[in-house]
């Protein structure tokens, strides 16, 4: 086994061991050893995201609990090694994301935004409970292309204080094909055509198809514009 | 029979005349009542004459002494319940902020002396009053594992298990361990038929089987030890648990576990192997959109799983408000006919 290999392996099993403490040790032993920073966050963070996801994916065997932990340290790695990577900018784009107004609960976009930051893309969390204008505004103020919004609850998810009232705002004021709209939370996970109904572009039922939907949007505004 | 000799023939391991419903309608309550959700919730008495308004309505099989989860919040003095026009209320106000809040935290029978306690009790009074005879009365408890979500906030909660501080979280677990033994056995002291355990942060979405086993399991065990878990019902509360359901019957004796509509009933039926009542869980955020094709498709699939041979009763998780009320009653009454032994 190389060295990277090697490292991949000895991060994956920390963090999937919720081991934070070895996550990062195993990280500072691979610098001290010659790995870059950017084959660390493209080698070895960012596959074992897709790992992760994919053991939640394919068997079931992964946790919130573990993505939690998993989406933490890779994210305060990632932050540390970005000022090591060469070149001024890599960022993908800027992302704003809130959970919907009405709803207090913060942990599944806590853990959206790390993994996207973890994935090169500049995250500006507005917090839990937000009206829609804040989410317009917010974009607006931080050019972002994507606005993200996390409802835990039905109500949330379908009411107008959520995406439905997001998306008004935008095409009364004709910025839709400019910011693009993605929900997530556990009222999709029940039924995959929710998304649907509140006028969202998409849906993400893990963080790193988050990423992948993200992705495509930010393709689709480069084409669009 | 009544709904109560149905349950009552569950319990003693004989076949009732039909699966039983387990319908969690909360919110629907304050609509047969006329009152907004807020209103609804500031007295025992609208709760209580909601619920039974409700059961005639639908025809299901139980009654709710329950209010919402932000009420044992409110116990703990939380001072800001956020609520809705359309979906239960949000705990607005986290009252720990800090590890020294944890610390600092006192539990006693107080609790007990809180508005948000007194109007539970109140509605459990009536019910118990009113229909006691024909229906069971269910009280519900939040499990210490789970609480701390709505006490310090999950993302907080997760770092103080997971990153932090060993100390804290266990010492904000005995709090709220304390906690669920003096609400639960209040509750069954007040005349709750059995007691719902919800445990959401325990369930396979949130943590392996392995911390189950050495973790959470101790905390079920420790929250029900003084009412003893003989008149319980293990609850998901939002997560699969058919992972779980095995160690929990060895470390337990809830009589009735509650899986989620992601779990496979078939596979819960299995590993229940008779030792315990499953409820089988409808996914009824669907519900809100569904044909009644749909709606008959998905009720006789979890019915043809849990109905053989007994030992089964049928559930639903949150009946978001947006239900229509004809496809909330599709649904009980596909039920009715299918389930028929």
């Amino acid at each position: 086994m190389d060295l990277l290999e090697q490292v991949l392996e000895d991060y994956y099993h920390a963090v999937f061991d919720t081991d934070r403490e070895e996550a990062l040790a195993v990280v500072n032993s691979a610098l001290v050893e010659g790995l870059t920073p950017q084959r660390i966050i493209f080698d070895v963070i960012i596959p074992s995201i897709r790992r992760m996801e994919g053991e939640l994916v394919k068997s079931n065997n992964t946790t919130l609990a573990q993505h939690y932990v998993c989406s933490k340290v890779s994210s305060e790695i990632t932050d540390r090694l970005i000022p090591l990577l060469p070149g001024s900018d890599l960022s993908r784009g800027t992302v704003v994301l809130g959970t919907a107004l009405g709803d207090f609960h913060g942990l599944g976009k806590k853990i959206v935004g790390s993994i996207l930051n973890s994935n090169m893309y500049k995250v500006v969390d507005i917090g839990i409970n937000v009206p829609p204008e804040k989410f317009v505004s917010a974009a607006l103020e931080h050019k972002a292309s994507v606005i993200g919004i996390s409802s835990m609850m039905v109500h949330t998810s379908r009411g107008p204080g959520g995406a439905k009232g997001v998306k008004a705002i935008l095409e009364e004021r004709g910025l839709e094909k400019q910011i693009k709209i993605i929900v997530g939370g556990a009222p999709y996970l029940f039924d995959s055509n929710l998304y649907l109904e509140t006028g969202a572009d998409a849906w993400a039922p893990t963080a790193i198809d988050a990423v992948e939907a993200l992705n495509k949007l930010m393709e689709e505004i480069r084409l669009d514009s | 029979m009544t709904a109560k000799e149905r349950f009552g023939s569950l319990l003693t391991g004989q076949l009732p005349d039909r699966v039983p419903v387990i319908c969690n309608l909360f919110e629907q309550g304050a609509r047969e009542m006329g009152l907004s959700i807020k209103e609804y919730y500031s007295r025992g008495e609208y709760v209580a004459e909601g619920q039974l308004k409700l059961a005639e309505k639908y025809g299901h099989d139980n009654l709710w002494a329950f209010h919402h989860t932000a009420g044992d919040a409110e116990m703990l003095g939380s001072r800001f319940t956020a609520f809705a026009d359309d979906g239960p209320p949000n705990v607005g106000d986290l009252i720990l902020r800090s590890e020294s809040d944890i610390y600092n935290l006192k539990i006693t029978e107080d609790i007990l002396d809180t508005k948000a306690h007194r109007e539970v009790s109140r509605t459990l009074e009536i019910l118990k009053e009113e229909k006691g005879d024909e229906y069971p009365v269910l009280g519900a408890v939040v499990a210490s594992y789970s609480m701390p979500a709505i006490l310090i906030g999950m993302e907080k909660w997760m770092e103080l298990l997971y990153l932090s501080s060993d100390r804290a979280a266990v010492t904000l677990l005995e709090k709220c361990s304390e906690f669920c033994r003096i609400k639960t056995k209040a509750l069954f002291d007040e005349g709750a038929d059995m007691v719902v355990y919800m445990n959401p942060l325990a369930s396979a979405e949130f943590i392996t089987v392995d911390r189950f086993r050495n973790d959470a399991l101790k905390w079920i065990k420790k929250d029900t030890e003084a009412t003893g878990s003989g008149g319980m019902v293990y609850f998901n509360g939002g997560g699969p648990i058919n992972p779980m359901i095995e160690p929990l019957m060895e470390a337990t004796d809830f009589p009735v576990i509650y899986i989620n509509p992601h779990d496979d009933v078939a596979e819960a039926k299995s590993i229940i192997a008779g030792k315990r009542i499953l409820v089988g869980t409808f996914n009824d955020i669907r519900l809100i959109s569904q044909s009644e094709k749909e709606i008959q498709e998905d009720v006789d699939r979890i019915v043809e799983a849990g109905k053989p041979g007994g030992g089964f009763a049928f559930g639903t998780l949150v009946m978001p408000l947006a239900i229509r009320e004809e496809n909330i009653r599709l649904m009980i009454d596909r039920v009715k006919e299918k389930g028929r032994y």
